[in-house]
């Protein structure tokens, strides 16, 4: 028995980091999954209904979800999860457009309060009040006003993305270009280094990894600007509008309402998966290298 | 010329009751090519001297002047090379591209002065590792060939060894000696040490505290070039008793 265990955190350990990482993220789906089933057999088998009812309109089974991607939207009509993936790349469009707008205009102001502090003090009181303003009263006048300059629809939905976006990525843009070592800058004083190689070859560099966890927090945060930026602009073609529809249809289809959630989230994880590829690329990681570290040592002991 | 001049120099922190004098009436001359370390208790104001010099800040009172002209001049004509107790080497940057950060920012060309300076702290095998995969000891000589890359006539150094090991301390000591030798610069070296300050000056300025004042300045006259042999001889030994004694006058006046 104790050989068994011991012998299966051997093979475990022998696996490599990624798949180990894979593994622990299949266990918590399955492990959820598992739950949500468990308790509709074992509420509907006593006759339980607090807190939920466990009949298949409330919660269907997992596995219905999943089938009823894989039939028509109506009668006749494409599959649901093609629907679901022409709506997905246009709710993308408009959450990338506004992530890469929200993201610039983030940066730029973090550079700029780091540069002036009048900036920031005349600023930042803006900024701050701008997130507490809830982005659903605010949707539908950038809706508006947007159809009123003739913007294209997606684009005022980006507007609301962007919105969102910026915020995180001034204040960590503004923090990671304060963090530099004093000493750091004060060598940087020392070359008579002017203010621009001060930014980009030393505050910059030091910001990306506060920048890159901003940037993750956005790109979710776009992701909710774009579906929610869907709804008062009556934008057929998104995710934001099958959510709507199919949340009123709750009653008789909520399979697809569900299947429309998972979809949702679906785009959510390939978005900050793609921020996060784009982490590991930029910034380089700090890799702790045992054996090679030990072996320097060696080496310098003996220079 | 002189390469440090300083005449009755002050350098008080802040204004009204909250104030701190630092520094008072410093007079301190400096030649081309000497070592010179200063010593003293905390608060005395050794760093604060240093960084008068390399115009990291500026002088409340007095005049300084820096190969002839004024600190902050010195500075546009990057006459510094600077290292402090950290290395604070850029982590995104190999040990090469941190050598090379300042020919870089100063417009410099040179793509032979990064390893010319990297052999000469013997680290010319490491040039594509990164900082994080040295050891303490090797990062200072990064830095160390960092500050000499652009042969600036004038090194100030404060407290570069005293986060290392002992046994590291002195392979250093030896090395930035050599260093010295090899380059001709002019060094200025903040140190609690008083071996360490013994060992490696040409002159050791004694500091007091409160406000910091210039208490007594010794030539330790030993000769060059020092080794092992140098830590053991009684010359040595005397010269270590006498800064100690200078030091230990001041508790007594304090």
């Amino acid at each position: 028995m104790t050989d068994g265990v011991a012998r299966k955190t051997g093979r475990w350990a022998l696996l490599s980091p990624r798949t180990r990482k894979n593994l622990s993220v299949a266990g918590v789906v399955l492990t959820l999954i598992l739950a949500w089933e468990l308790y509709k057999l074992i509420w509907s088998s006593l006759g339980w209904i607090r807190p939920v009812r466990p009949d298949d309109v409330v919660m269907p089974h997992v596995w219905d979800m999943v089938i009823e991607l894989f039939r028509p939207v109506r009668r006749g009509g494409n599959l649901l999860i093609l629907d679901l993936l022409v709506r997905s790349l246009w709710t993308l469009r408009e959450a990338v457009a506004g992530f890469v707008v929200g993201g610039l205009i983030g940066f730029g102001l973090g550079v700029l309060f780091v540069r002036s502090r009048l900036a920031e003090r005349a600023f930042m009181p803006y900024v701050v009040a701008s997130q507490t303003v809830p982005i659903l009263a605010i949707a539908p006048m950038v809706v508006v006003w947007g159809g009123a300059i003739g913007l294209p629809q997606w684009m005022a939905v980006a507007v609301i993305a962007a919105y969102l976006t910026f915020f995180p990525v001034a204040i960590n843009t503004l923090r990671g270009l304060r963090s530099p070592d004093p000493n750091s800058l004060e060598l940087m004083r020392s070359y008579a280094a002017d203010p621009s190689a001060v930014l980009w070859k030393l505050q910059v560099p030091s910001a990306l990894p506060y920048i890159f966890t901003a940037l993750k927090v956005s790109a979710t945060a776009a992701i909710v600007g774009a579906l929610i930026g869907e709804l008062p602009a009556g934008f057929q073609n998104g995710l934001g509008r099958a959510l709507l529809t199919f949340s009123q249809q709750f009653a008789v289809q909520s399979k697809k309402l569900y299947a429309t959630v998972i979809i949702c989230a679906a785009v959510g994880i390939f978005f900050v998966g793609m921020v996060t590829l784009a982490e590991r690329k930029f910034v380089p990681h700090r890799e702790t290298l045992e054996p090679e570290g030990e072996m320097l040592a060696r080496a310098s002991a003996g220079g | 010329m002189r390469v440090v001049d300083a005449k009755g120099v002050g350098k008080t922190f802040g204004t009204g009751s909250e104030s701190v004098e630092a520094l008072r009436d410093i007079n301190l001359t400096i030649d081309p090519g000497e070592f010179i370390s200063l010593i003293g208790p905390s608060g005395c104001g050794k760093s604060t001297l240093l960084r008068l010099v390399g115009d990291l800040t500026g002088p409340t009172s007095g005049e300084l002047s820096i190969n002839g002209k004024p600190a902050s001049q010195a500075r546009s004509n990057r006459d510094y090379g600077i290292v402090f107790q950290k290395a604070t080497l850029l982590d995104w940057r190999t040990v090469k591209k941190n050598v090379e950060l300042p020919l870089e920012i100063m417009d410099i060309e040179d793509s032979a002065a990064a390893d010319e300076m990297l052999d000469l702290v013997q680290l010319g095998d490491f040039k594509e590792h990164y900082p994080w995969q040295l050891s303490g000891g090797m990062q200072q000589r990064v830095a160390i060939a960092r500050a000499l890359t652009f042969n600036p006539s004038l090194l100030l150094m404060d407290e570069p060894f005293g986060a290392l090991d002992e046994m590291t301390r002195e392979q250093m000591q030896q090395e930035v000696l050599r260093i010295w030798d090899e380059t001709e610069t002019t060094v200025v070296f903040v140190t609690h040490s008083i071996p360490e300050a013994v060992f490696l000056s040409t002159r050791i300025v004694v500091m007091s505290p409160r406000p910091g004042q210039i208490s007594d300045v010794i030539e330790t006259g030993l000769d060059h070039p020092r080794d092992v042999e140098t830590r053991e001889s009684p010359e040595y030994y005397r010269k270590v008793t006498e800064v100690r004694e200078a030091l230990r006058r001041q508790e007594g006046h304090g």
